[in-house]
């Protein structure tokens, strides 16, 4: 049976995109359109769907939650981490109860865009806009360190070069020009065709001088071989600008040691046009639990709960926290620590306890004392994400579940403690 | 394994630059323990110059060490138009993890997208399975 008239919400990545139409029959999902084939293998759920289980036995769920409150009660310095998979509602239980618990707190973006969302959050960068304000008047689209046709499918169909916009009524034909600067021939440097821009590893900031200079009407000069007339050209395309977007992803995010030169661009391209900055986030929900954790105590990642003080800094960020081995326990929610860090420091989750909660099977969970299946959010669990840009979306479930949602299990665990 | 047996081909220096594959992000969202995501992450992708100075031909097992792991993965000839020697990609994922340096320079972050390592001829030595990589198995 078709849901004619219903939309779905993919959360397989930080678009949402919310025009998701799907086909069901038995409370199982038949067929998924619209979607990416990452979306609609997200959509369709996991091969591998997580067992409950406590020391490698299975287990009911009440036991697990019981005993998952035990290993927390006794331990004295236990890291939560995870919740870029989580919906809002389970990401402000995971807060409340690392209060409880006196618990370090961190999430991916610590080794991420985490940078990027905490200089937008604390006002340090202001030219921000949303996904629809591009569609609707972006005419440069420039992807820095960003390869969206593999990491987010639908952003340049849905939202930036493709698309007809309100004042762009010609889309990529005549309206828009799109940009990569990058380390690699990604395929979305292929899409930009003349408009791709090599440039070797850890040159970014040079560039970016270089840019900047041009901008000011001096001789641009790069220690790599890039042709000045080269440089000369995307400056004056940037300098032509009506409506400029830098979208920034990990390419960019990783080369740079801090914020500044990014600033200083931005700063030097509304000088002379008219630019926005937005970061290219992966997991779906990143940006919200980086909102809600800053709401609560002022930082968006890495801190540690102290009876009625919070503390901060990188010695709290889940990579020093596991390296340094300070850390007797690890609940992790919607996230695969095992698979995502340097295998250097995620060896040493072998030596505490570990609890998941998640839908599917990780390579985490496969090391885990103990595994609580949740429900798939955005397809058996309905909620709200924060946007890449700062958008609040609503979802429903697609399908019915008998698996808890991990805001649920988070808050029974709160009440067994 | 017997990584002692590598020391005797000859090995040389590459930098390696990780990436994202949407083909890849689709078989880790059907199964993170599958042969497709195995066979779409377990690999290089390297110059076609560097891969004849290097004596290794696409498909052979090539051996990548540095001090914080080593792994075995599968070598396949680049398809980028642009020459880039000296320079290898590989997908993000748990076998270019095996690599990444645990020194963040107190900033918490580790440097995942470019890599310094060594490259050697495996002589056909099997892919490690994701359950049979090292950051599991310690
Ligand atoms: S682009 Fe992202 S949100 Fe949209 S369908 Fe693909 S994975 Fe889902």
């Amino acid at each position: 049976m078709e849901d004619e008239d219903k939309y779905n919400v993919c959360t397989a990545c930080s678009i949402l995109c919310d025009d998701i139409e799907i086909e069901t029959e038995n409370n199982s999902i038949t067929g998924v359109y619209t979607a990416c084939r990452k979306g609609v293998s997200r959509i369709q759920t996991c091969n591998e769907p997580m067992p409950c289980t406590l020391d490698g036995k299975d287990t009911d769920v009440d036991t697990a939650i019981s005993e998952t409150a035990n290993i927390l009660k006794k331990s004295e310095n236990p890291l939560i981490f995870g919740l870029g998979n989580s919906t809002e509602g389970a990401q402000k239980k995971a807060i409340e109860l690392a209060k409880q618990l006196n618990a370090n707190l961190d999430d991916t973006s610590s080794f991420c865009q985490g940078p990027v969302v905490e200089a937008i959050l604390n006002g340090e960068i202001n030219y921000t806009c949303t996904l629809d304000d591009v569609r609707n008047n972006a005419d440069v689209i420039v992807y820095w360190g960003a390869d969206p046709a593999n990491s987010h499918p639908r952003h340049l169909s849905k939202y930036t070069y493709f698309p007809r916009g309100k004042y762009r009524q010609k889309g990529y034909d005549e309206d828009r020009t799109a940009i990569a600067i990058d380390v690699r021939e990604s395929s979305t440097a292929e899409i930009c065709g003349n408009n791709s821009y090599l440039i070797p590893p850890q040159k970014d900031e040079e560039l970016i001088d270089a840019l900047i200079d041009a901008l000011s009407g001096k001789v641009p000069k790069v220690s790599f071989e890039m042709n000045k007339k080269r440089i000369l050209e995307l400056a004056n395309i940037l300098k032509k600008a009506k409506y400029g977007v830098i979208f920034a992803g990990l390419g960019l995010v990783y080369s740079l040691d801090n914020f500044e030169p990014i600033k200083r661009l931005m700063d030097k391209l509304n000088e002379v046009s008219n630019f926005y900055f937005n970061p290219m986030i992966g997991h779906y929900n990143m940006r919200g639990f980086n909102q809600n954790l800053f709401n609560e105590t002022g930082y968006i990642n890495r801190v540690k709960f102290k009876d009625s003080e919070v503390k901060h800094g990188y010695e709290y960020s889940v990579v020093e926290l596991l390296k340094n081995k300070s850390v007797d326990s690890a609940l992790i929610i919607g996230s695969d620590p095992m698979c995502s860090l340097p295998g250097s420091i995620a060896r040493n989750l072998n030596k505490i306890p570990i609890i998941t909660i998640d839908p599917c099977e990780t390579l985490t969970s496969r090391k885990s004392r103990i595994n609580i299946p949740s429900a798939l959010s955005g397809v058996e669990c309905g909620g709200s994400a924060i946007r890449m840009d700062g958008v609040r979306v609503n979802f429903e479930p697609m399908i019915e579940t008998s698996k808890i949602s991990d805001e649920e299990i988070l808050r029974r665990v709160m009440e067994e403690l | 394994m017997d990584f002692g047996k590598f020391l005797e081909t000859p090995e040389y220096d590459i930098k390696i630059i990780t990436y994202r594959d949407i083909f890849q992000s689709e078989a880790l969202e059907n199964s993170l323990f599958g042969d497709e995501y195995k066979d779409l992450s377990a690999i290089i992708k390297l110059d076609s110059k560097d891969m004849e100075k290097m004596g290794i031909k696409s498909g052979n097992i090539v051996y990548l060490k540095n001090k914080y792991g080593d792994v075995v993965v599968k070598a396949v000839e680049s398809d980028s138009e642009n020459p880039h020697r000296g320079y290898a990609y590989m997908p993000n994922s748990p076998w270019s993890n095996s690599l990444v340096s645990d020194e963040t320079g107190n900033t918490g972050v580790p440097n995942y997208k470019l890599i310094d390592a060594s490259i050697s001829d495996a002589k056909g030595e099997d892919i490690a399975d994701i359950e049979k990589l090292e950051v599991v198995n310690v």
